[in-house]
């Protein structure tokens, strides 16, 4: 294909070189955390990682190993830059996005490094487009310090369930609360809007319910328009795993398949809404509302911020 | 209150409220198990009563403790709607589906036992509200037609979705539909369609007086759709134009009917009752609106309401059968029946051509006598 057939000279240019054939499988998981318009990319030998984040209380990754590109070639340890989300996707589907079968536009993205314009060579049907979209200083991604040793519980679900429980969602609730128990209700997702109370009972033998492990009752309520982006990921995922931490911060991963199949990951993570949050003590009636409030002093500016390195380790503690 | 629906008749109460939302805004729920809903010019009433049958497990429960007719839960339907909004995946999803009243804290609890274990609880908020029912003398109507719902569909289809208010005239030879412009402007810019049906199409045809009535046609649709869904049969009752027409479907277990003001012919002197209304209407049906006003709780003498809530709660008993197959004649008891069920027994201070009565929320008998408007 006439992408490939740059000469080699070129490449040794590009600190970041990243060949798909099919470019929706890279545009399909953007789509996913396209909540803001400016995304850190952040590559490893590994292969790259993609962080939107908002206000510093929600963060949204998406994963691509390095064997899903077709090529996958780093120079350095470790590559990051900033561009503006929007642009790139527009670039990705140049030419209409059609879905028809069998054609798709193929992508070669190039990076020459600090100060240098991100480029995109697109193919599709013996045409190619050229695409240079400019670079930011890459933002220190937050780091939420959300490590599974940390995590009280944990649940894995088949997305099914939950697509049509989020496209259900009261939307005049300001905050949608998540209750995981060892005893009844178990898993329960629960909106208070301006008609009335809704809450979602998923028991954990439920044959949507993968794992269920959960140690201690947590309630916790996070701000639904924090969470309402991360329906784009649930609509393209086949699982998601909840996962809770001491602090009530919310991890959610999403498995996703993309149309050759392979898997990638995206993964929200959340920050409880400081003013009702309940450190786990139950203060629950039976309709799981809180009684008490307990005012939590759970800052969110208080984070180490280090250099979010991306590292196997991420995919092993997914999903088990 | 405590019941519980199963299977497919949880899509069957979905489309009830879909139905009901093209009516009004909120909607009045009575632990009988009745829907009712009004529109807020009142030139459209509907309801929908669901016998114990309908339901696979009935209680009043500790509601009993007080009247069970006086509770009425006014709700938004728009928080319902919301609920039932997609009847495809309530097929597939919901296994049964659990509606109870809780006026310790005024709520209205609906729960649904979906597929994989999963529920999904909704308390929705009510407000304690007069009742509100409308009475209207189908059976004193001259004109009645009965068809099964898909014919009535296949006749509206024609008109487009926009399309606010139909014509339907009667004569002994057609039936004629068509559509209504009000104004009779911009004769180049309006699509004008017209239709004619022979009696012979429709399963019971009766003409009392030959009349063209004007009525909103949106608001009937839900009930077509909810008919055609059911496959159950239409009766439509009506008289000359003015009058209300009644748009009704039943079976074993459910009822329901819309109720729509028509327009006052304005060629013709009109029935001698005071056209005016109380609520504000739009210009198109001020004439024939249905008076506002609810019923009072309080004032409702005990003798007003047997006659009605007899037949409820006798219904509780034994079956709503309503030999219909059999209904040639229009005034059987069973065209009686449905009427004194579904409205308070007129007095019998009514006049033989119903002229001074129209429909309208019945309260004390006094009010008959003083004046059809309360």
């Amino acid at each position: 294909m006439p992408l490939s057939t740059q000469s080699q000279a070129d490449d040794e240019q590009y600190v970041l070189v990243a060949s798909l054939d099919n470019a929706r499988n890279l545009s399909n998981l953007l789509k996913a955390i396209t909540f803001k318009d400016h995304a850190i990319f952040s590559a490893t030998p590994n292969g790259l990682k993609v962080t939107v984040e908002e206000s510093k209380c929600l963060q949204a990754n998406a994963f691509i190993q390095a064997e899903i590109f077709q090529e996958f070639t780093i120079r350095e340890d470790s590559v990051g830059f900033q561009v503006n989300l929007t642009v790139l996707l527009d670039c990705l589907s140049i030419f209409g996005g059609s879905t028809v079968p069998g054609v798709s536009t193929a992508l070669r993205m190039c990076y020459r490094g600090y100060g240098y314009p991100l480029t995109l060579f697109l193919e599709e049907g013996g045409v190619v487009t050229v695409c240079k979209i400019n670079t930011q200083e890459p933002e220190e991604p937050v780091d939420f310090e959300f490590c599974s040793t940390n995590v009280t519980n944990k649940v894995i679900l088949q997305s099914e369930s939950l697509k049509e429980a989020f496209s259900e969602l009261d939307m005049t609730s300001e905050v949608l609360q998540i209750t995981m128990s060892p005893s009844q209700p178990y898993f329960r997702l629960s909106t208070f809007g301006n008609s009335g109370n809704a809450h979602y009972d998923y028991p954990k033998d439920s044959d949507m319910m993968e794992l269920f492990r959960c140690d201690k009752t947590q309630t916790n309520r996070y701000k639904m328009s924090l969470l309402k982006p991360s329906t784009k990921a649930l609509a393209l995922s086949c699982k998601v795993s909840v996962r809770t931490d001491s602090r009530g911060f919310l991890s959610l991963q999403y498995l996703v398949r993309n149309d050759d199949g392979q898997i990638c990951f995206v993964e929200y993570f959340c920050c409880p809404d400081e003013e009702y949050s309940c450190c786990g003590c139950l203060h629950l009636d039976v309709n799981g509302l809180l009684l008490s409030r307990r005012l939590e002093d759970v800052c969110c500016d208080v984070f180490d911020y280090l250099h979010l390195s991306f590292s196997p380790l991420c995919f092993q503690h997914l999903l088990h | 209150m405590n019941c519980i629906l199963e299977g497919s008749a949880v899509k069957a109460f979905g489309k009830a409220i879909h139905a009901l939302s093209r009516i009004g805004d909120e909607l009045w729920l009575d632990p009988m198990l009745a829907l009712r809903s009004v529109n807020s010019a009142h030139s459209a009433y509907a309801f929908f009563l669901f016998s114990p049958l309908f339901f696979q497990l009935y209680s009043l429960g500790s509601v009993s403790e007080q009247d069970p007719e006086s509770i009425h839960c006014k709700l938004l339907i728009k928080s319902l709607l919301s609920l039932f909004r997609c009847l495809a995946s309530i097929e597939r999803n919901v296994e049964r589906c659990q509606i109870s009243i809780s006026t310790s804290n005024d709520r209205v609890v609906i729960q649904f036992f979906c597929r994989h274990g999963i529920t999904k609880t909704y308390n929705l908020c009510f407000q304690e509200s007069e009742a509100l029912q409308a009475v209207f003398a189908s059976h004193l109507c001259p004109n009645v037609i009965k068809a099964p719902a898909r014919l009535l569909g296949d006749m509206v289809m024609h008109f487009p979705v926009s399309q606010e208010e139909i014509t339907l005239s009667m004569s002994p030879l057609r039936v004629g539909l068509r559509n209504y412009y009000e104004g009779g402007n911009d004769l180049m810019k309006n699509m004008y369609t017209e239709m004619s049906l022979h009696p012979d199409e429709f399963d019971y045809f009766q003409i009392g007086v030959e009349s063209e009535i004007t009525f909103c046609l949106k608001e009937l649709r839900g009930l077509l759709s909810f008919a055609e869904s059911l496959s159950l049969p239409v009766s439509v009752h009506f008289g000359a134009a003015g009058k209300p027409v009644c748009f009704s479907v039943e079976d074993l277990v459910l009822e329901a009917a819309v109720v729509l003001a028509t327009l006052v012919d304005s060629e013709s002197r009109g029935p001698s009752q005071p056209t005016k209304t109380l609520a504000p209407t739009t210009p198109r049906c001020v004439a024939a609106a249905l008076p506002a006003a609810s019923c009072e709780a309080d004032s409702r003498k005990p003798q007003d309401l047997p006659a009605a809530m007899e037949l409820i709660a006798s219904s509780q008993g034994s079956p709503i059968i309503y030999p219909l197959a059999a209904a040639d004649d229009a005034t059987t008891p069973a065209s009686s029946a449905i009427c004194s069920l579904l409205f308070r027994a007129l007095s019998s201070e009514q006049e033989d051509d119903a002229c001074a009565v129209l429909a309208f929320y019945s309260d004390e008998e006094e009010d008959y006598t003083n004046s059809p408007i309360i």
